[in-house]
């Protein structure tokens, strides 16, 4: 039970965000119906979007209203959503300030989990020329459209800079091209080139040992160690900080990333945007009343909704633990599980923590299976949902138990207006 | 020219060499860049990638685990 009354911030309602303040409304309705605890959610967004849907929209032509729901219909009656986005978060004096209507918010504690956006400032002509299939389900239903006119040609996939999300994507737009070409009867038409800044197919060893041999013999093209620094819309051609060209027909490249813009400058954030973060009890530099979790996080580990879920469930539990005075503190394991379709309805999976490597997984119809039940049970996850699938999933690297015992709170001062 | 120390320690394959890249695309060329890295993946990844992107290897060391790569920016274009 809280003994004061506690205000909590949750900076974005994407997968972390959600899955935080819903897990914290559940465990803690009795609180929140009672007054002594608040959970704001801010974000400006009209939908969620179940963003590993987008290859399914991109190169299946799955509709892609089916990959999006109202933010509002995702949030708890507990949690109170204030649809704006914020523009300012002051974690020294414990407010926020909202986008449009410039309300401030004061908190006790703030989750950042403002996610990373595409960043077509960083390559010059690629934001005119790219088809963008990881970014939103309306661009990859354009994509299909586009898709079905081409009968013949040179397309270009791959990953134009980095950080980026879903590290695997790139990949699986490759192996679902090809698989489309396939099904046309159009293969022999259609070159296919994959392009990557790093020194292999897959920029780990293990998994790209299990996937560069397939790309191989599907005929794909793989041109590594490309640093692509421009793009010639009207010529149609990519040009590498070295001075290679690349030309193409069809461009579908996944854009370098960045964090919120609200974040560049502040101290607590690197020259990115990104937010310093604890790999272990993920709180925000110096701060004890700040966490940040998924994509906006620093943490050296792939920006997914894997990790923003099982990063929210760390935070949501030691939030827990603390006000209930169980004494009890939880660490991230560093849990990485990015699925990778490789056509043909086969998939494989990149698994390791932080002090595990990553698996050598080979592609299977089971593993294909895996990743559909995960569209399956997307929404109700974000909403704590399944949990108990989740905790038997993962195992001891759902969340660890720390020796760390986090030191008592201050006062909360509501500074809410 | 400046010198730009990229501290990759603690981060398994592909974190260095991912900040690398990072470093790379905000470098000119004459630029040195030091990458500090534990994982000992650093050591084939760095020289295939400064023979991949015409970037000159100045030195890699190994210290108590930790590597220091130093690359000399000289592959870009212009």
């Amino acid at each position: 039970m809280v003994n004061e009354m506690k205000s909590i911030a949750v900076v974005g309602g994407g997968a972390g965000g959600l899955i935080f303040a819903n897990t914290m409304a559940k465990e803690m309705s009795d609180d929140i119906r009672s007054g002594r605890l608040k959970i704001r959610i801010f974000d400006g967004s009209v939908h969620h979007e179940f963003q590993p849907g987008y290859l399914s929209v991109a190169f299946k032509g799955k509709n892609p209203a089916t990959m999006r729901k109202y933010l509002s219909e995702l949030v708890l009656p507990d949690v109170e959503l204030i649809p704006e986005n914020c523009s300012r978060v002051d974690i020294d004096n414990k407010y926020v300030v909202t986008e449009k209507t410039g309300k401030k918010f004061g908190f006790d504690e703030v989750i950042i989990a403002t996610g990373s956006r595409p960043d077509y400032s960083q390559i010059p002509g690629l934001s005119q020329a790219n088809h963008d299939f990881h970014t939103s389900a309306s661009a990859s239903a354009e994509l299909f459209k586009r898709l079905e006119k081409i009968r013949w040609g040179r397309i270009v996939t791959g990953i134009a800079g980095l950080p980026y999300k879903c590290p695997p994507s790139p990949n699986e737009s490759a192996f679902l091209l090809e698989e489309y070409f396939v099904r046309k009867k159009l293969r022999k038409d259609v070159k296919i080139t994959f392009i990557t800044p790093f020194l292999r197919s897959y920029s780990n060893e293990t998994v790209n040992s299990v996937i560069e041999p397939m790309l191989k013999e599907r005929n794909i093209e793989i041109i590594t160690g490309f640093n692509l620094e421009s793009v010639d819309p009207e010529k149609e051609l990519l040009t590498s900080m070295e001075g290679e060209s690349v030309p193409y027909d069809t461009l579908l490249l996944v854009p370098p990333h960045s964090g919120a813009p609200i974040f560049k400058g502040v101290e607590y954030a690197d020259e990115d945007g990104w937010i310093k973060t604890d790999k272990y009890d993920l709180h925000v530099a110096d701060y004890e009343n700040a966490f940040a979790i998924g994509d906006a996080t620093d943490l050296p580990i792939s920006k997914a909704g894997v990790e923003a879920h099982l990063e929210a469930v760390v935070v949501a539990k030691n939030m827990i633990s603390q006000m209930q005075g169980t004494g009890e503190r939880y660490e991230f394991t560093g849990r990485l599980q990015c699925s990778m379709e490789t056509g043909y309805h086969q998939a494989t999976f990149v698994i390791g923590t932080y002090d595990r490597p990553i698996e050598r997984i080979q592609p299977s119809l089971y593993n294909y299976f895996q990743k559909k039940l995960m569209e399956r049970i997307y929404w109700a996850s974000l909403k704590g949902g399944y949990e108990w699938l989740f905790k038997w999933h993962f195992g001891e690297d759902y969340y660890r138990k720390s020796g760390k015992e986090k030191p008592p709170m201050q006062t909360p001062k509501v500074q809410n207006v | 020219m400046t010198k730009t120390v990229v501290d990759s320690r603690g981060t398994a394959c592909p974190g260095p060499i991912t900040d690398l890249i990072r470093a790379y695309r905000k470098s000119a060329n004459g630029d040195i860049i030091e990458l500090l890295a534990t994982d000992p993946g650093v050591r084939a990844d760095s020289k295939a990638w400064c023979e991949r992107t015409n970037n000159e290897l100045i030195s890699l060391e190994e210290k108590n685990g930790v590597f220091t790569v130093e690359i000399r920016i000289s592959g870009k274009k212009g």
